[in-house]
C-alpha cells in the first residue's frame, strides 16, 4: 500500500466500538468507583457517615454506607457501568454502521 | 513466453545484461552478449589505468534485496569487503559531516550564520511555502531557505545542470522514503526506526557498504567469466545498429565490430540494455512517428571524471567529498585508495576521480584530455586538497548517457514507447538506461533477473521494479504463471507478520472516533438514564420526592422530579451527553492527529538526512 493511501486509510479510518470492552471499563468505573466512594467514607467515619451517597438506596436497593453496602454497590456499580457503556457502544456502532463486536 | 528458449541475446555487458545471462545460464539456456565496448561492467566498470583503479563516480554495493546480495555472493565472496563510509561536504575550505551535525556545522558556519540558519529555518516552520512545486520550495520547506541554499542549491544545480527552480518537487520527493503515518507510528512506538529487537542500530548504506576487492569491475569480469566457462559468449566491440524484426517478433540484431563489418546475431529471445531513446531508432521496420518523438525526447546528463596521480599517501579519509564551492565546476571527488586499498599499485601514491557532471553539447565535453586535467589540477588546487606540484600524471574517462533525466514529459514519451515494445514480446528491455530509470545496480540486476524468469514463464513486472520502495515483493503480476514451472511464492517473514499485525492494531487505535456518533450515543444513555432515576423517584413518591436529584435543575433549567420535569431533563441531558460525546471526540481525533503528525514530520526529517546521497 503506497504511504499516501495509508496515511488516508488512518485519517480516514472511524473507529468502531468494542461494546464489550466499553461496558467493562465502564463496568469497573462504576463498581470500582462506588466502592472506593463508600470505603472512603467509611474510613473517614464521622456523626453522620456518607448521608448524600445513602440516596443511592432510592435506586440501589440494599445500598448503604456501610462495608457490606460497599459491596452490594460495587455489584450496583459495575452492572449499572456495563449497561451504561455497552448502550453507548452499540448505539455508536449503529450510527456509524458497523455491527457492534461483543 | 515460450519456455522452449534455445538460445538468448543480451545486449550489453552492464550489470542488467550479464546478470539476464546468468539467470539464463542458470536455468539451462544459452546467451549470447554483445557489448559495444572493450570493458564489461557498463557504468559500473572498473578502468585500469597504470595499475590505478577507478569506478565511473565510486559504485557502493547495497541492496535490501536479498536475491541480488546472493548473486552478488555467489559471484565474488571473498572478494568482497565491507567498507566504512566516511564522506563530507566541502564548502568555503571547512569540511561539514555529512548527514549535517550541528555542532560541526556550527564550527563551520561560524556563529552568526549559524543563527541566520535558525532564523531561515524558524520563518520556514512559521510561513511555509504554500505550494511545494520545484526542488527549491520542496528542500526549504523542509530545511529553511539558507540551509538549502548552502547545501543543497549548488551541488544539485552541478548534477543536474538546471536551477533547482525547474527540477519538479516529486523529484526530490520521489528520493525519499515516504513513511505512512502508520510506519511513523510504529517506528516511533515500537522503535522500529534503524533499531533491530535487541536494540542494536542497523547500519544503513550512510554508515558502510560492500565494494569488491579491484572496484565494481571485479564484480562483471568475474560474472563474464563465470558464463564464459559455461559457454555464453560476451562479444566485445561489438555495437547492435540495427533490430530486424517482424510480426511482433524479433530475428536478429545486427551489431558491428571494430573492423566495421556487420555480423548479424539470431536468438528466439532477446534482452536490451541499450539506452531507449537507440533502441527504438534502431528498429527495423522503423516504429511509428509518435514512438519515435517519443525516444528522441528522453534526454541524458552525460558525465566525466578526471583521475589524477598524487605522489601523497593521505589527502582526506573520506571515500568522497561533495563540493559544494560555487567556485568550482567539479561536483565530487572519489578517492579511490578509502574505497579499496588496492585500487592503487603503490600505497604511497594516491588517485583522486574529480567528477563533472555536462551535457554533451557543453564545451567541456569536448576539450581535450590534456586541457580537462588542467582543469581538475587547478580546482583541486583552488579547494586547497593538493599543491600543484604533487600531480604525477592524469587521465580522463567520459560516460554518455550517465543519468536519464527526469523531465515534465519523459513519463508520456516513456508510456508511448512502452506501448509499443508491449506489441513484440521477445524483446525485453531491462536495467537503468533500458528502463529510463535512475536505477542502481541492484534495480538494473533485478529487472534482468525478472526479465530471463519471464522467458522461462513468469509474469513479472519489470517496469515495476524501483518503483516504490518495497519493490521486491510486489512485482509479480497478478495473473497466474502459464508456463510449466510454479513460481514459489515467498512466505511472508516473521517480521512482516509482526509488522502488518502492529500496523493493524496501530490503525485501530488512531482511527477517528466520530463525533456525531459518539455525541448520539452519549446523549441518548444520558436522557434515558435520568428519564428512568426521575421516574422511579416518582414512582417510589414519598413525602418530599427527590430532593437530592432535582438539585440538578441548577445545571438543568427547570429541571425537577416530577412528570414534567422527567421529560424536561430527558431533551436536557440528551443535549448534553451529545455535546459531551461530540467534544470529547473532537478532542481526541484531534490529539491523535496532531501526534501522529508530529511524528510523520519527524520520521520526514529523518529520512531526508541523506538527501545529497540521492541527488
Ligand atoms: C556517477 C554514477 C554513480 C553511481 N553509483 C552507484 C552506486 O554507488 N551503487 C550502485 O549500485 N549503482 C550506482 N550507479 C548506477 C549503476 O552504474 C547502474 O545502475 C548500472 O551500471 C546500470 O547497469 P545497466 O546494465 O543497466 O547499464 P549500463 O551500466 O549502462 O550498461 C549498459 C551496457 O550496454 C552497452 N551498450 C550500450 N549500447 C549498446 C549497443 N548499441 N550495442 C552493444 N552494447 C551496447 C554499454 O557499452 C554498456 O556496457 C551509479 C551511476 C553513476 C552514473
Amino acid at each position: 500500500m503506497s504511504a499516501r493511501s495509508a496515511d488516508q486509510e488512518v485519517s480516514h479510518a472511524i473507529a468502531r466500538m468494542k461494546a464489550g470492552i466499553l461496558a467493562f471499563i465502564f463496568a469497573m468505573l462504576g463498581g470500582g468507583g462506588l466502592f472506593v466512594m463508600t470505603a472512603w467514607l467509611l474510613i473517614k467515619g464521622g456523626p453522620q457517615v456518607g448521608k448524600t451517597l445513602n440516596l443511592l438506596g432510592h435506586f440501589f436497593i440494599g445500598y448503604s454506607v456501610s462495608w457490606p453496602g460497599a459491596f452490594v454497590g460495587l455489584l450496583y456499580g459495575a452492572v449499572t457501568g456495563a449497561i451504561i457503556g455497552w448502550c453507548i457502544g452499540i448505539v455508536y456502532n449503529r450510527i456509524v454502521g458497523v455491527p457492534s463486536a461483543s | 513466453m515460450s519456455t522452449e528458449v534455445k538460445n538468448a541475446v543480451v545486449i550489453g555487458a552492464g550489470p542488467a545484461g550479464l546478470t539476464a545471462a546468468y539467470e539464463l545460464a542458470k536455468n539451462g539456456i544459452r546467451s549470447t552478449i554483445l557489448e559495444a565496448d572493450q570493458l564489461v561492467g557498463g557504468i559500473s566498470r572498473t578502468v585500469n589505468y597504470k595499475g590505478y583503479r577507478f569506478d565511473i563516480g565510486g559504485h557502493r554495493f547495497f541492496s535490501k534485496v536479498p536475491l541480488i546480495n546472493e548473486v552478488w555472493d555467489d559471484i565474488i565472496d571473498e572478494d568482497m569487503l565491507l567498507r566504512p563510509r566516511l564522506s563530507r561536504i566541502l564548502y568555503r575550505n571547512h569540511f561539514f559531516d555529512y548527514p549535517l551535525q550541528a555542532k560541526n556545522a556550527l564550527t563551520g558556519l561560524g556563529l552568526f550564520e549559524a543563527c541566520m540558519i535558525g532564523l531561515s529555518f524558524a520563518r520556514t516552520k512559521v510561513f511555509p511555502s504554500r505550494q511545494e512545486r520545484n526542488f527549491e520550495e520542496w528542500v526549504s520547506n523542509r530545511f529553511g531557505y539558507r540551509l538549502y541554499n548552502i547545501f543543497f542549491k549548488t551541488y544539485t544545480e552541478k548534477v543536474w545542470g538546471i536551477p533547482c527552480t525547474e527540477i519538479s518537487a516529486d523529484w526530490a520527493a520521489q528520493r525519499i522514503k515516504n513513511l505512512s503515518l502508520v510506519e511513523a507510528v510504529r517506528n516511533a512506538l515500537l522503535g522500529g526506526g534503524g533499531k533491530t529487537k535487541d536494540g542494536k542500530i542497523i547500519t544503513t548504506l550512510i554508515d558502510e557498504f560492500k565494494y569488491p576487492r579491484l572496484g565494481p569491475g571485479m564484480m562483471w569480469e568475474c560474472c563474464q567469466s563465470n558464463l564464459e566457462s559455461q559457454g555464453n559468449h560476451t562479444k566485445m566491440g561489438r555495437r547492435v545498429e540495427r533490430i530486424r524484426h517482424s510480426h511482433g517478433k524479433v530475428e536478429c540484431v545486427y551489431a558491428r565490430d571494430e573492423n566495421g563489418e556487420l555480423e548479424e546475431f539470431s536468438g528466439d529471445q532477446f534482452f536490451s540494455t541499450m539506452p531507449l531513446r537507440e533502441l527504438v531508432n534502431m528498429m527495423d521496420p522503423a516504429p511509428p512517428d509518435e514512438v519515435i518523438k517519443a525516444a528522441n525526447s528522453l534526454a541524458y546528463r552525460d558525465y566525466l571524471t578526471v583521475v589524477l596521480m598524487i605522489k601523497r599517501a593521505e589527502i582526506f579519509p573520506d571515500n568522497w567529498i561533495y563540493i559544494h564551492s560555487p567556485e568550482v565546476k567539479m561536483g565530487r571527488i572519489q578517492n579511490y585508495k578509502n574505497w579499496s586499498p588496492e585500487m592503487v599499485p603503490d600505497y604511497s601514491r594516491t588517485s583522486l576521480g574529480l567528477e563533472y557532471f555536462l551535457w554533451d553539447v557543453d564545451d567541456e565535453w569536448t576539450w581535450s584530455d590534456d586541457r580537462l586535467i588542467d582543469l581538475g589540477l587547478k580546482e583541486t588546487v583552488t579547494l586547497k586538497l593538493i599543491e600543484e606540484n604533487e600531480v604525477e600524471d592524469g587521465t580522463v574517462v567520459r560516460m554518455k548517457k550517465a543519468y536519464p533525466i527526469y523531465d515534465q514529459h519523459y513519463q508520456s514519451h516513456l508510456d508511448v514507447i512502452r506501448r509499443y515494445l508491449d506489441t513484440i514480446p521477445n524483446l525485453q528491455t531491462i536495467g537503468r538506461n533500458g528502463q529510463h530509470r535512475y536505477n542502481n545496480q541492484d534495480h538494473s540486476m533485478l529487472t534482468g533477473i525478472y526479465a530471463a524468469r519471464n522467458v522461462m514463464g513468469a509474469k513479472y513486472n519489470i517496469w515495476a521494479v524501483n518503483v516504490e520502495k518495497e519493490y521486491h515483493e510486489e512485482t509479480v503480476s497478478d495473473e497466474k504463471a502459464t508456463g510449466d514451472r510454479m513460481i514459489p511464492r515467498r512466505l511472508v517473514p516473521d517480521d512482516d507478520a509482526e509488522s502488518v499485525a502492529s500496523d493493524a492494531v496501530i490503525r485501530a487505535a488512531f482511527a477517528k472516533l466520530d463525533p456525531f456518533a459518539l455525541g448520539s450515543a452519549m446523549g441518548l444513555v444520558f436522557a434515558i438514564s435520568l428519564f428512568l432515576a426521575t421516574t422511579a423517584l416518582i414512582l417510589k413518591g414519598g413525602e418530599v420526592v427527590g430532593p437530592h436529584l432535582s438539585l440538578l435543575g441548577h445545571y438543568l433549567i427547570g429541571y425537577k422530579v416530577s412528570w414534567s420535569g422527567a421529560f424536561l431533563g430527558l431533551i436536557e441531558a440528551g443535549i448534553g451527553g451529545f455535546l459531551l460525546g461530540y467534544v470529547g471526540a473532537g478532542l481526541r481525533n484531534w490529539t491523535m492527529s496532531s501526534y501522529t503528525n508530529l511524528l510523520k514530520r519527524r520520521a520526514d526529517l529523518d529520512e531526508s538526512k541523506d538527501l545529497l546521497d540521492k541527488v
